[in-house]
């Protein structure tokens, strides 16, 4: 009898199917999508590079005059990611001092090209 | 009598992973099973042994979808116990509430994919419009449906704030109210009873005997719970039952496991509302005391144990693991014994497989065919010589 | 009546192989849309079917080892001819011009044939599913057909006729067949979605037991023949039970200008096998497979006994209409 009931009131209901692409799926703010460097706040401590689990974080040349706790400081490296190799565990994020490295609220890190980056 | 192998082999609709079963029948009666289980091994035990702790956790968390947050949570835990950290209440909670909403989506998981195998793809398409509900509230807490990654070792990697709260708890009631319809449903619907009822049945002795976990052995009456026993995380603190049942069938397991729904909900929500203030981590040692340990916890299959040896460095010596699947393929086997070639996919689902999970070693032998283990239990009935159960690789 | 251009359209045209072809892609959408909606989803968009039929008609033939290719190629072909050929007896606009005494045995017969395809598809891959498949659908066959045949004769016998045009005719100036023999109607439901192999009998066919059943070996277009001989078998079946029951497309009052009649009777139709379509695909919606042993059981003890007992019941009101 459940069956039933509930099969009937499904008749006569809007079926609970997202029509994607029309209709948009709604993202959490802590999801976690794309990885995204901010140059400005970057201050080239190596730590993203040594946790990273899947080793995809390189640090390569890149001097710059950054911010950081009051003092300006000379830095002179900073992170390249292999982006389709990136495994999206938001552990970079985790152990970054100033948020430089963090995972955006947007999808788009599959693909096959195995040398595309994100600086 | 002549004797029929039937291959469900490697590709089968009626399996989500590949395992190979060679089903020996008489007619529509199974007289043996012949089981070979290593087609997803990926060597992750050899390769957790290079990356250290902080490197490690999302690695063990990919042995299994399902149940990912069970091997992060027990390992993690095994390693707090060797450094001797002090893991702070808050976290703790935050541990219990991802555990539970874990078992909570493998569990309505489970209960569509053992209403598809009996072809019943109505309850399918339910169950899992309201496990998008649970998959929802991981997401918000955690950033992602499967995979949550919310442990170091020391503690959880991000925190809850009051808004995810009071979704999850908004959440909760519309939950309560499906679990009793799905708990109505059960006991109503006649082609369910008629598929579940007095097939693969299995007594308490069997189930003690042959090592059956989690709810498979909680259906046959071993009243036996890790979180229970051998408490950890925040269910010493919780207020909850152990669901049992006599029946030891089927249809008994479907009742334990809609059993530990309905408390995993009474978990979520005492959790949420009292979860306490503090820190969510302590700041961890870089390497770990030279010493061993066997870690358990109750996954959503049955009890899941890792073994670490660790020597002074920053990596593991040694991790085994051996998850519920693997204890409870035996208990498969025996139940299979004298039931219809039909009852094959209700009997092997009912014990929740997870092959991922299983397929930690493969056993290679010359002479034989490479890593075929032969089951034969002999049971009260059957026509098999002896009555011994001899595992044979 | 007997202008052989006339019959020549009533067989291709309408309502013949073409209109038949469609009604039954139509009916195929509106079953898989019903049952979507029931369980909450979308379900598939109304051409549907037809792409279907069209990708499977293009896809390649692979033929297994050692396999009788002419045989494969032709037992689908034979199917679908006898379901086609079955509907041209089953009135649609009224009487149907091919009537003949007996042609519900005819019908009946023909109706049978697909099941048979079955069994010899499933014997002839060398394939241990297909044979149990095959197996599953002969011992299907054996046990629904006996209470199916008494539930269909039932109508036969209270109408007088073994026509099944004679039979709607009676209904029209009777009273629709079903308020007598209520039983036999829920007999004659239950047994053809055991026919149709629908859930909770589409045991031959169990996905997660025996891959595809007999279907496993069969691709490209000898399994588009086959889903299409499924496809029409459902509008048969359909037309046939609201034919015997439910008063076919016949109102009991007949209007002035006699092509109206006609028009009125094909509404009437589409409307009452909708009608039996919705009953069936809430029954494959509500319920799981059952096991064959279990069909055995409830078969026996339960279908077959209400069938006997509705035949008895309609011979002893017979005689009682008889002596009164």
């Amino acid at each position: 009898m459940s069956v039933l009931s509930e099969m009937i009131k499904n008749l006569l209901s809007r079926p609970v199917t997202i029509l994607y692409p029309r209709e948009k799926v709604p993202i959490p703010v802590t999801f976690r999508g794309r990885v995204a460097i901010t140059d400005e706040k970057c201050i080239g401590c190596s730590k993203c590079s040594l946790v990273c689990p899947a080793q995809v974080i390189t640090m390569i040349d890149g001097p710059r005059e950054v911010e950081f706790k009051e003092k300006s400081l000379k830095r002179k490296k900073r992170p390249q990611v292999k982006l389709y190799q990136c495994i999206r565990c938001g552990i970079c994020e985790r152990h970054c001092p100033t948020g430089a490295i963090h995972l955006e609220q947007v999808h788009g890190g599959t693909g096959t090209d195995r040398e595309v980056v994100v600086t | 009598m002549p004797e029929v192998v039937i291959p469900i082999g490697p590709q089968h609709p009626a399996l989500k992973e590949p395992v190979n079963f060679r089903i020996i029948a008489d007619g529509e009666k199974i007289v043996r099973l012949e089981l070979e289980l290593s087609y997803t091994h990926r060597g992750i035990e050899k390769a957790a042994e290079q990356r250290n702790f902080i490197r490690v956790l999302p690695l063990l968390e990919r042995v299994c979808g399902i149940c990912s947050h069970s091997h992060a949570t027990v390992f993690a835990k095994g390693i707090e116990e060797i450094m001797q950290l002090e893991v702070p209440p808050r976290a703790q909670y935050i541990r219990t509430i991802i555990a539970e909403l874990e078992r909570m989506h493998s569990h309505l998981l489970w209960l569509g994919v053992a209403a598809h195998e009996i072809g019943f793809n109505t309850l399918f398409m339910w169950t899992w419009r309201d496990r998008e509900a649970v998959q929802d509230t991981l997401e918000e807490m955690s950033g992602n449906r499967v995979h949550y990654n919310m442990n170091e070792i020391g503690g959880v990697r991000c925190d809850l704030n009051p808004a995810q709260v009071n979704a999850a708890l908004s959440r909760v009631p519309v939950l309560e109210e499906r679990i009793k319809k799905y708990v109505d449903m059960v006991n109503d619907e006649e082609t369910l009873l008629l598929r579940f009822r007095g097939v693969g049945r299995m007594s308490k002795e069997e189930a003690l005997k042959y090592g059956a976990v989690g709810p498979t052995a909680r259906a046959s009456g071993v009243d036996y719970d890790v979180r229970r026993d051998d408490p950890y995380l925040a269910y010493a603190e919780v207020p909850w039952d152990v669901v049992t049942d006599t029946e030891g069938d089927v249809y008994g397991r479907t009742r334990v496991r809609i059993g530990e729904l309905r408390e995993s909900v009474q978990i979520v929500r005492y959790c949420l509302e009292n979860i306490p203030a503090g820190p969510i981590r302590v700041d961890a040692p870089k390497n770990a005391p030279k010493g061993e340990i066997l870690s358990r916890y109750e996954a959503p299959r049955g009890e899941l144990a890792h073994y670490i040896r660790t020597n002074g460095t920053d990596k593991v010596e040694r991790v085994d693991i051996r998850t519920p699947t693997l204890a409870n393929w035996t208990s498969v086997a025996m139940c299979l014994v004298n039931q219809n070639i039909a009852d094959i996919p209700v009997i092997v689902a009912a014990i929740d497989p997870c092959l991922s999970c299983t397929s930690r070693l493969t056993v290679t032998n010359r002479e034989n065919r490479p890593g075929v283990a032969v089951v034969r239990a002999a049971r009260r009935g059957s026509s098999l010589p002896g009555s011994e159960d001899e595992e044979k690789l | 009546m007997t202008d052989p251009v006339f019959i020549l359209l009533y067989i291709v045209l309408f309502p013949g192989f073409i209109f038949l072809f469609v009604y039954a892609l139509f009916l195929s959408f509106l079953d898989r849309k019903i049952v979507a909606r029931m369980q909450n989803r979308v379900g598939p968009p109304f051409y549907q079917p037809f792409a279907d039929l069209v990708k499977m008609l293009a896809k390649e033939v692979i033929d297994p080892d050692g396999v009788d290719r002419g045989l494969f190629d032709a037992i689908p072909l034979v199917a679908l001819a006898a379901v086609m050929t079955a509907f041209l007896y089953v009135p649609v606009t009224g009487y149907s011009p091919l009537a003949f005494p007996g042609d519900l045995v005819v019908v009946l017969y023909l109706m049978i044939i697909p099941t048979f395809a079955l069994f010899l598809l499933g014997w002839l891959s060398r394939n241990i599913f297909s044979a149990i498949g095959g197996i599953r659908a002969a011992t299907q066959m054996f046990i629904y057909e006996v209470p199916f045949f008494l539930a269909l004769l039932a109508p036969a016998i209270m109408a007088g006729t073994w026509s099944i045009s004679g039979i709607v005719v009676w209904q029209q100036h009777n009273t629709w067949l079903v308020f007598f023999q209520p039983i036999g109607f829920v007999v004659a439901l239950i047994c053809l979605q055991a026919k149709l192999e629908r859930t909770p009998f589409d045991i031959p066919e169990a996905e997660t037991e025996i891959v595809a059943g007999p279907l496993t070996e069969l691709t490209g277009r000898r399994l588009a023949i086959i889903h299409l001989t499924t496809e029409i078998s459902l509008v048969v079946g359909s037309a046939l039970i609201a034919a015997l029951f439910l008063g076919g497309p016949m109102i009991p009052w007949t209007l002035s200008p006699s092509w109206l009649n006609e028009v009125v009777g094909f509404c009437v139709f589409l409307v009452k096998t909708l009608a039996v379509l919705l009953v069936l695909s809430s029954i494959k919606v509500a319920t799981g497979r059952i096991r064959i042993d279990q069909l055995n059981d409830i078969g026996w003890k339960y279908i077959a006994s209400a069938a006997l007992v509705q035949v008895g019941m309609v011979l002893v009101i017979n005689y009682l209409w008889v002596t009164l």
